[in-house]
């Protein structure tokens, strides 16, 4: 039970949380106002990534502007995926949507001279002979925890740092995502998500507005994978396998879809069940080896998902009535 | 608002009363072999009230899913005030003040009764990403559109609603609101499908005088689908029956109710009906 | 000459397995109006079940995939009996049956790697046995895979169009509304669609393990993409078409590698193909090949 009480381990999942509510938080914009099933969200962490490893270990930039490059690519693949295949009823997008991240994680396995394949970011070749890319940020992170020392004392880590970068920028975001769901545009988006045909008869362009939140939620994508590539310091393609979006809609479907408030507990949850099956050493966890805890978590996820859909489909923060209305 | 001031404006460049504000010409449509609508030509004079009737799968919906752009013709064309619609998108038909209603009031019952209604609104400056910079205007205009919606719920008696989910509403209600959010886009023609429906004979004389007020009030044009030609007697000056997708019949009402071909057809249909 | 047959042999095999994962799910999408992103992982399970029972037990090897079959059909039934019936009755959307079925299948994984290890397995057949036909080298399991899909393809072609529950499936698919009220017993068709392709879900499996000589528990998940776009060029829901897309899906990525395409498609792109066909067939015909669409603009 020792990991519980150590800080250490709660800093890892409040760290983990906020990174994967900012990506949840896109997913929830396309879903809960657009109704828009995406189900390749993971392409665009991975996109916004790689993006920053590569550029700054192959190309040299700085680490800023790759990750603003990053984030405007998976924007843009975003108005790809969306430009292609929005036009699609919502099975056939759903199923488009993860061929595309299928495609670009495969593009990402197979080109070893700009990704460095199967080995991962350390394996892209560099001028300076070093595959790591967080020497800019790394230098604020140390900066932050070094405030934090007289406070918190050794328990001071890059974690907790990390901490008081995500937690604002998700702060932030969700500021902005809940605002941008009083307007009327988010208005016409929720009617869209119950019939095209009556807001397309009223003169809405309903394609433009799924469009748009097709393409900020992956802007949020992107985002979160700027954190995720800052967190890990080194990113594999089996970190984007199609399961990690999946862990975005566990966090919604707790959420539930149309709450932007309930997001946060729901990305701890998350953070805690994915920390505690990697971390955690009491029995039985103590009984498995670590492919086998990455089992479990797949498998404890499958079962939240399935529970949830069954019992509660509204989540736990969400209305009944939203769901029961015919 | 202004864009009230855009539509009387515009109104008024045309008010001539011959004028012709839809011409539809020799429409047809197939899907997979199935051919709904077949050479059906017609126009529509400026502020006059036209209805459409004919037995089930006589092709009605389809002819107004082609007029508004909900699917497209195989041939022929539509015009509109002077323009050809036959091949743009149905939000812009609809941009040009050429709204319609569907089949069974499709309301959107996950947003309030208000929400249905400013949902409509035209040129919503909210509604692009880019008002979202500029919120004063923005809630400027969410104020205007909030009155005129109550104005609108008011009208027809569903005040109280405004702030339910709209899927709460009865058949009837889901009626007035249906109509009542079709006006908020502005129309200039307006497309009825079987506004009457399911609807109990009081709240049908009750819409029959809403429309015949608002033709004669705003000059609008109507089109509308019925199943029953009694209903629309004495609102309409014109009566299009249509039967397999063929308009078979094209007149006064009055000459209608006696034309063979349609007692064949309807009467026919009606039995079958019973 | 002989690389022509190699490869248009090969992709008659890899295409009539396609063809069998690919006509479950898609009778299935068509009676449920459900993707079933679970369909990957009983590929596996039938795979690794037949292997404990032919290798682990040293079982008969038919009779071992027939107890696999059975076993899918079992695990499929237990799951519309927990899960999928209660979904219906709530009158579940689109999101909650793509989700529990992506679920299912996150579930299926562990469970699979639980009960038989992460390990590469191979079934106890030569691998290695291969026959000369006309310059190509054909594999003796190959052969076996050929000669047994083509016959499972004919029943299952028969059985659609012939037996009275094919006929209902398919009655219940075109129209539900009508079928449940002409007296079709919905729970009954929708029991025997959930049967039919947990039947020929682990088939698939032990026939994909089969060519591939060895396998491991991602088997089947590595094959979805490609399950999906056998469905969608066949159309979604049309089984016959499911038969016909997963054959030439085969068939493409197969002669794909034949230099005259580019100098050839490296093997390990292969999945490539799979993904540009569903890609292509998305953007330009989404109805399929036997669909119709109505004209949206």
């Amino acid at each position: 039970m020792q990991a519980f009480v150590q800080p250490g381990f709660w800093v890892f999942v409040l760290a983990l949380a906020g990174i994967y509510g900012i990506f949840a938080l896109g997913l929830q914009i396309q879903y809960g106002v657009g109704g828009i099933m995406n189900f390749g969200h993971v392409g665009m962490m991975a996109v916004s990534g790689y993006s920053i490893a590569v550029l700054v270990i192959k190309y040299q930039w700085s680490f800023w502007w790759a990750a603003f490059f990053g984030v405007v690519l998976a924007a843009f693949l975003g108005a790809l995926l969306g430009l292609t295949t929005l036009r699609l009823s919502g099975d056939y997008f759903a199923i488009a949507s993860i061929a595309f991240a299928e495609i670009t994680r495969y593009w990402i396995l197979n080109t070893d001279s700009v990704t460095g394949g199967t080995q991962g970011t350390l394996a892209i070749p560099s001028p300076s002979g070093f595959g790591g890319y967080t020497d800019q940020p790394d230098k604020i992170l140390t900066w932050i925890s070094d405030l934090l020392y007289p406070i918190v004392g050794d328990e001071a880590s890059r974690d907790m740092a990390m901490i008081f970068i995500v937690w604002p920028f998700l702060f932030l975001l969700i500021l902005i995502s809940s605002r941008l769901q009083q307007t009327s545009w988010a208005r016409v988006l929720r009617a869209t998500r119950e019939d095209d045909d009556v807001p397309r008869s009223l003169g809405k362009n309903v394609f433009r507005f799924r469009l748009q939140t097709l393409i900020i939620g992956s802007v949020f994508g992107g985002i979160a994978g700027v954190f995720w590539a800052l967190q890990f310091a080194l990113l594999a393609p089996e970190d984007f396998l199609r399961i990690v979006t999946f862990y975005g809609w566990m966090i919604l479907i707790l959420a539930g879809a149309t709450r932007v408030k309930g997001l946060i507990i729901a990305s701890i949850f998350f953070g805690f069940l994915y920390g505690s099956t990697r971390f955690l050493e009491f029995w039985p966890l103590s009984l498995l080896s670590s492919p086998e805890r990455a089992y479990l978590r797949v498998f404890l996820i499958g079962l939240v998902i399935v529970l949830l859909m069954v019992k509660r489909p509204q989540g736990l923060f969400g209305k009944r009535q939203e769901m029961v209305l015919e | 608002m202004n864009q009230s001031a855009k539509t009387s404006s515009g109104n008024s460049n045309s008010s001539n009363l011959d004028s012709v504000t839809l011409d539809v010409k020799d429409i047809s449509v197939s899907f997979g072999g199935v051919k709904p609508v077949q050479n059906v030509s017609f126009s529509i004079k400026e502020n006059s009230f036209t209805s459409v009737i004919g037995p089930n799968g006589a092709g009605k919906t389809s002819l107004f899913n082609l007029i508004s752009g909900i699917n497209k013709v195989s041939s022929g064309e539509i015009i509109f005030r002077g323009e050809a619609i036959e091949s743009i998108h149905a939000h812009k038909i609809a941009q040009k003040g050429l709204i319609r209603t569907f089949q069974g009031a499709k309301i959107i019952k996950r947003l309030t009764v208000a929400e249905n209604l400013m949902m409509a609104v035209k040129d919503n400056p909210g509604d692009n990403l880019s008002g979202f910079l500029k919120p004063k205007k923005r809630k400027a205009f969410e104020l205007l559109a909030r009155a005129e919606a109550m104005r609108r719920l008011d009208q027809v008696g569903l005040t109280k609603f405004a702030d339910e989910y709209a899927g709460i509403l009865s058949g009837g209600q889901r009626k007035l609101l249906d109509l009542s959010r079709a006006l908020m886009a502005k129309p200039s023609l307006l497309l009825l499908d079987e506004p009457f429906a399911g609807v109990n004979p009081t709240l049908v004389e009750k819409l029959l005088t809403v429309l015949a007020e608002l033709r004669k009030e705003q000059s609008m044009t109507f089109l509308l689908i019925e199943h029953d030609l009694e209903t629309v007697m004495n609102i309409s000056d014109r009566v299009i029956v249509m039967a397999d997708g063929k308009i078979i019949a094209d007149g006064l009402p009055n000459s209608i109710y006696e034309n063979e071909l349609v007692i064949d057809a309807y009467l026919g249909s009606r039995r079958k009906d019973a | 000459m002989s690389d022509l047959i190699q490869y248009l042999f090969n992709g008659l095999v890899v295409g009539s397995i396609f063809a069998i994962a690919a006509v479950g799910i898609s009778l299935l999408y068509s009676v449920l109006r459900l993707v079933n992103f679970a369909a990957g992982d009983f590929l596996t399970l039938g795979a690794f079940i037949t292997y404990f029972l032919s290798v682990t037990l040293e079982l008969n090897f038919f009779f071992s995939i027939v107890v696999s079959m059975l076993a899918g059909m079992g695990v499929s039934w237990f799951l519309e009996l927990v899960l999928w019936r209660n979904l219906r009755r709530n009158k579940a959307g689109t999101l909650a049956l793509f989700l529990v079925a992506t679920g299912v299948a996150l579930m299926l994984r562990p469970i699979i790697q639980f009960l038989f290890g992460t390990e590469t397995r191979k079934f106890n057949v030569d691998i290695f046995k291969t026959y000369d036909f006309f310059g190509a080298r054909i594999a003796h399991t190959q052969l076996l895979v050929l000669i047994f899909a083509s016959a499972s393809i004919l029943t299952i072609a028969l059985f659609i169009s012939k037996a009275r529950i094919g006929k209902d499936m398919r009655a219940y698919a075109n129209n539900p509304g009508l079928a449940s009220v002409s007296g079709i017993n919905v729970d009954r068709v929708v029991l025997a669609t959930w049967l039919i392709s947990g039947a020929l879900g682990s088939l698939a499996g032990v026939f994909q393990g089969l060519v591939q000589g060895q396998f491991n528990n991602a088997m089947g998940e590595s094959l979805l993409l490609s399950f999906f776009a056998a469905v969608v060029l066949g159309t979604i829901g049309d089984a016959y078409g499911a038969l016909v897309g997963g054959m030439l899906l085969g068939l493409f990525m197969e002669l794909s590698q034949l230099s005259i395409f580019f100098g050839g498609v490296p093997s390990n792109y292969k999945p490539v193909v799979a993904f540009a066909t569903l890609v292509l067939v998305l953007l330009f015909k989404p109805e399929g090949l036997f669909g119709y669409r109505a004209r949206k603009v």
